[in-house]
């Protein structure tokens, strides 16, 4: 498919989520994807500010594996995601092996998992910055200018959805929209963990099968999650689908 | 220390130190005095999905929870339900509170301006709320709305404590091991391992958490460890007690 073919499709697939009645975690899910089929990365992942002070979470990746999300997690303390929400500046690394003296846990781990690259979008709010988009390169890669710009309305996209208005007035508004979305997440990983020990699978594959039903029966990825964990016969039928 | 740090600290020492009964009153109290407010409640729902009210700082607090029971519905209860906080600046202002107006109207005849209700809240599990009143108008500043999440973060921890009988007096340790607990809960494996205990033995996922906490203080062992050794299938936890953790 050409890039504009990509373009086009992730366009229309967002604006359409975008105007349902939407879930956040789904949506986020979909726009990492979409970010390392457009900027031609490894893999992708959106992380949060956790408004605590405590770190960074993890909201959404292009692949739930396990090894992925650890990468990501690392960040909470040191790495492109922490420096670029602290200076609400882009950070792009193209020779990860070179930035060891620079964060000296992240680097290395992420070398080791096979990334070369790295590049961090801020999720702007005004003066804020809520999060960043996190893309990763199984090579040695500079990012070009224009791909910096879409990675950029990718990210701005992503604060869009998260926050579901184009400008939101009350700080207010922002806190609850974000923490009900770092809820939502962890709903979702209690589900994984609940299908993989009811089905005798992985927490990976549990997230498949779950975002499978939920897809194919037109439910909400949050409340499939939600009523994974409150209703046998609901998780029962999850795992159903899924062998 | 930060002040977060200072709050999350001043709240683990009530527990630590305390008698239980006084312990969520203590923590409202606690609540008042370093957050920007004027009164705090806790409540919880019981095990009949009834609410009641664990502690309060004052009276006016704790009718404001009352109202909320009898009403089934206000900040906290809607907290409760969408699963993050509600926050209201100004009760005065009528798109304010728009989904429970007598409450709206009640709290501002007792003097209260404003609202800020954080859930106490893990996913799905979710065994209370804390209510924050203010008898002015007027946003909660950021780092007050850091120290109130940090607050609830610990409140959750406590009541998951209570709720397996764990006693919360057992010195020192509990204040360090609530902190570390805490950093465990960003970790997505800790509540994937959540919800493999909640399938295993069928409990509730408040039961869960508790027992892999209890199980990581019996064995010496951080919550964290705990998670990982339960996704690996290497620790497992039964009705009778638990194998594996080596």
């Amino acid at each position: 498919m050409s890039r504009e073919h990509l373009l086009a499709a992730a366009f229309v697939e967002l604006a359409d989520t975008l105007v349902d009645d939407y879930d956040v975690v789904d949506l986020l899910d979909r726009l990492a994807v979409h970010s390392v089929r457009l900027l031609d990365v490894t893999a992708a992942g959106l992380l949060l500010d956790d408004q605590r002070g405590r770190g960074l979470r993890v909201l959404a990746a292009s692949s739930e594996q396990t090894r992925l999300l650890e990468l990501f997690q690392l960040q909470t303390d040191e790495g492109p995601c922490l420096d670029c929400v602290r200076t609400g500046q882009p950070v792009s690394v193209p020779d990860l092996g070179e930035a060891a003296a620079r964060w000296p846990q992240f680097a290395p781990k992420a070398v080791q998992q096979g990334f070369h690259a790295v590049h961090a979008l801020p999720l702007r709010l005004r003066s804020q910055t809520i999060g960043a988009l996190n893309l990763f390169h199984d090579q040695p890669a500079s990012l070009a200018e224009d791909d910096l710009r879409l990675g950029q309305a990718l990210a701005d996209a992503a604060t869009i959805g998260i926050l579901h208005e184009r400008t939101v007035r009350r700080n207010e508004t922002v806190v609850e929209q974000l923490q009900t979305a770092l809820n939502s997440r962890v709903i979702l990983e209690q589900a994984k963990g609940f299908l993989a020990d009811r089905g005798g699978i992985g927490v990976d594959e549990a997230f498949d099968w779950l975002r499978g039903y939920a897809r194919s029966n037109n439910l909400r990825l949050s409340d499939a999650a939600r009523r994974v964990i409150e209703d046998g016969d609901f998780a029962r039928a999850v795992l159903q689908s899924g062998r | 220390m930060n002040d977060a740090g200072r709050v999350a600290d001043l709240l683990a020492g009530i527990f630590r130190d305390g008698p239980a009964e006084v312990a969520f009153e203590r923590a409202c109290q606690a609540c008042v005095e370093a957050l920007p407010v004027s009164g705090a409640a806790i409540s919880v729902m019981t095990d009949t999905a009834a609410w009641q009210t664990l502690g309060a700082s004052d009276a006016t607090a704790a009718g404001l929870e009352e109202l909320q029971f009898t009403l089934g519905a206000g900040p906290c209860r809607e907290a409760h339900a969408v699963g993050g906080p509600i926050l209201v600046a100004d009760l005065t202002d009528p798109s304010a509170g728009a989904g429970w107006p007598m409450f709206a109207a009640r709290a501002e005849e007792l003097g209260v301006r404003a609202v800020f209700a954080f859930p106490l809240h893990l996913g799905a599990i979710r065994p209370g709320v804390l209510g924050l009143y203010r008898d002015r108008s007027g946003p909660l500043p950021n780092d007050a709305v850091r120290d109130a999440l940090l607050t609830a973060d610990m409140l959750c921890l406590a009541l998951l404590g209570r709720l397996a009988g764990q006693d919360t007096g057992n010195g020192g340790s509990a204040l360090a091991s609530m902190w570390a607990d805490h950093a465990a809960l960003g970790r997505a494996e800790v509540h994937q391992a959540t919800g493999m205990v909640m399938a295993r033995l069928s409990v509730s996922s408040e039961e869960a958490l508790a027992r892999m906490r209890g199980f990581a203080f019996s064995h010496g062992l951080l919550l964290a460890e705990v998670a990982a050794g339960v996704l690996a299938r290497r620790i497992v936890l039964d009705h009778d007690g638990a194998t594996g953790a080596g």
